[in-house]
């Protein structure tokens, strides 16, 4: 958990701002696909490399499993199967949930706590930049809070909470929201000075002002630190899941690594990689959608 | 600030007061404006700045950089407040931005999540004027500064030229009395720059407003104005203030060519590259 220090809204987008020109097209349409198939590419040499390391037997499959294995248990992990070969018992997934379910209740974790920090966190945004005292008064504790890791506090959230999925949201929120505030504090305060005598002197008053200047010219800010919090989000999820975290897909990784159920806690692992780059890809995806102008003033 | 306050006080401000009061839609008087720097020192911006601006005045304010133009623009706008003096308008204190004195800045201050249209009507929606009306005078101003096919596209996608023509729109439309403008050429390239000086003068003659122009180029100053008023440097005072009057031909007086060519216009240059020079 030492990625809570990254500042909040310093994410520079630069795919956005590449504009289609007519003479660029060919290029650009003949740079893409080299780019996807570099990646292609080293995708399948990094699989077949793991797989000849674990078909000349050079590792222990406990501890290195083969790509096959892998994929086994992710395919039985999704599907209903005998116990064992020949037996008439059929168990469906693990843990009594399919893998997709685990995942699906970690991401409804996720969803939760992050919407809650997110209304927070605009809300208390605003706020804090528009009164000055009571910036100076929470905004100690909200670093200090930006400061912990989440697994410090984890075991007293379970004494005050205990450990249901109230303690799990609370941990998700506490470690999705101060990027949030941040991130917003930032946005309001670099609004353009000359932008806010532009609407004052076309008739805004403060409400008008705010509603519609400040918060669309800070909006790339908040946006960005949102993407940052749901990164926070998904690596503490695994934190917030060791205890009593069924169904969940970290709690999963977890138990089945302690369960010396190796193929399984490296799919689980994939599935959390692959999940949180889907989640980001989307986020830049409504980035750009809502905020079009970003790099191109 | 009453009335009788006004033209009572008429005979402190100086020679520049002149004509009836009401005339006078502004009056600057005793203006000084001092800054605290970050090393704890007090710079004097502008010092002892008096003059009237009359309505359907087109004031041309010259000087060098950090002379203290903006900063007197700023006071009229009402985003800073003077050191000591005051700025009457219709006999009150200036206690803040109004619609009633647009700004076009230097830079065009346009939002980039709405469109163009969106971006003329902001000062009527905030002041709320109905939709129906609203699209119409945006429509009006987009076809008076030349971007009728411009109304759908968004700021960023517009040039440097076209992103100022927007603004001065924008400004146009919140039907301000007063129109300050801070350098708004002083970016462009020299034929847009020609361009956009003749269709002020246009929209000045054509909509009957008050003018308060800064800008760092003689030409323009005298070009544009009806009155130059030269700015001193460090601190800044009034060095000249100046009529403009050049024959201008009644058919097209929007002419450069024309204004250039003549003797009076020659004069007026030499003597205001003086004034700043000295």
């Amino acid at each position: 958990m030492t990625a809570v220090s990254i500042p909040a809204g310093k994410v520079k987008e630069r795919i956005s701002s590449i504009a289609p020109e007519p003479g660029n097209n060919a290029v650009a349409r003949r740079k893409l696909p080299v780019g996807k198939a570099q990646g292609l590419v080293s995708l399948l040499v990094f699989v077949a490399a793991w797989w000849a390391v674990t078909a000349a037997k050079l590792v222990n499959p406990l501890y290195l499993p083969s790509p096959g294995a892998v994929w086994n248990a992710f395919v039985r992990a999704n599907t209903c199967n005998p116990i064992a070969a020949g037996s008439t018992r059929i168990v469906c997934g693990v843990q009594q949930y399919f893998l997709w379910q685990h995942l699906l209740m970690s991401l409804e974790r996720i969803g939760v706590g992050l919407a809650l920090s997110i209304v927070v966190g605009v809300v208390l945004g605003f706020v804090l930049s528009g009164v000055r005292w009571l910036n100076r008064l929470i905004m100690p504790y909200i670093n200090f809070v930006r400061a912990l890791p989440p697994l410090g506090y984890i075991g007293l959230l379970i004494v005050w909470f205990g450990i249901g999925d109230t303690t799990k949201i609370w941990l998700l929120f506490l470690a999705a929201f101060p990027p949030i505030v941040l991130a917003t504090i930032d946005g309001l305060k670099s609004v353009n000075r000359d932008r806010i005598n532009s609407a004052l002197s076309l008739g805004a008053n403060r409400a008008q002002l705010v509603a519609l200047v400040m918060f669309p010219s800070a909006l790339p800010s908040v946006l960005n630190g949102i993407r940052l919090a749901v990164g926070f989000a998904w690596t503490t999820v695994v934190a917030a899941e060791l205890n009593n975290g069924i169904p969940g897909i970290g709690a999963l990784a977890y138990l089945s690594g302690t369960e010396m159920n190796t193929p399984l806690t490296i799919a689980c692992i994939l599935v959390i990689g692959v999940a949180a780059l889907v989640l980001d890809g989307i986020i830049q995806l409504v980035i750009r959608v809502l905020t079009p102008w970003v790099g191109k003033e | 600030m009453s009335d009788s306050d006004n033209i009572a006080s008429g005979s402190t401000t100086g020679d520049n007061t002149v004509g009836a009061a009401n005339d006078v839609a502004v009056d600057i008087r005793h203006v000084v404006k001092r800054f605290h720097t970050d090393r704890g020192e007090d710079v004097t911006a502008l010092n002892d700045i008096n003059f009237a601006i009359r309505r359907h005045d087109f004031i041309t304010v010259v000087g060098r950089s950090g002379c203290g133009k903006t900063t007197l623009l700023n006071m009229l706008a009402g985003f800073e407040k003077p050191t000591e003096g005051e700025i009457l308008i219709g006999g009150e204190k200036i206690a803040g931005p109004s619609p009633k004195r647009g700004v076009v800045f230097q830079k065009p201050q346009l939002y980039p999540w709405l469109n163009v249209q969106r971006n003329v009507e902001f000062g009527m929606k905030v002041q709320g004027v109905d939709a129906a009306s609203r699209a119409r005078t945006a429509k009006e101003y987009l076809h008076i500064v030349g971007l009728s096919d411009a109304a759908d596209r968004k700021p960023y996608e517009l040039s440097g030229g076209m992103q100022q023509r927007a603004q001065i729109a924008r400004v146009l439309a919140a039907d301000p009395d007063l129109v300050l403008m801070d350098e708004p050429f002083g970016a462009l390239d020299a034929l847009t720059r020609e361009n956009l000086q003749v269709e002020l003068r246009r929209i000045w003659q054509e909509k009957r407003k008050t003018v308060f122009f800064i800008t760092h180029s003689v030409d323009e100053a005298i070009f544009l104005g009806t009155r130059v008023i030269v700015l001193s440097s460090h601190p800044g005072t009034v060095l000249m203030d100046i009529p403009v009057d050049i024959p201008r031909d009644p058919e097209r007086p929007e002419d450069i060519e024309a204004v250039r060519s003549t003797r009076e216009y020659r004069e007026l240059v030499t003597r205001v590259d003086a004034a700043i020079h000295q």
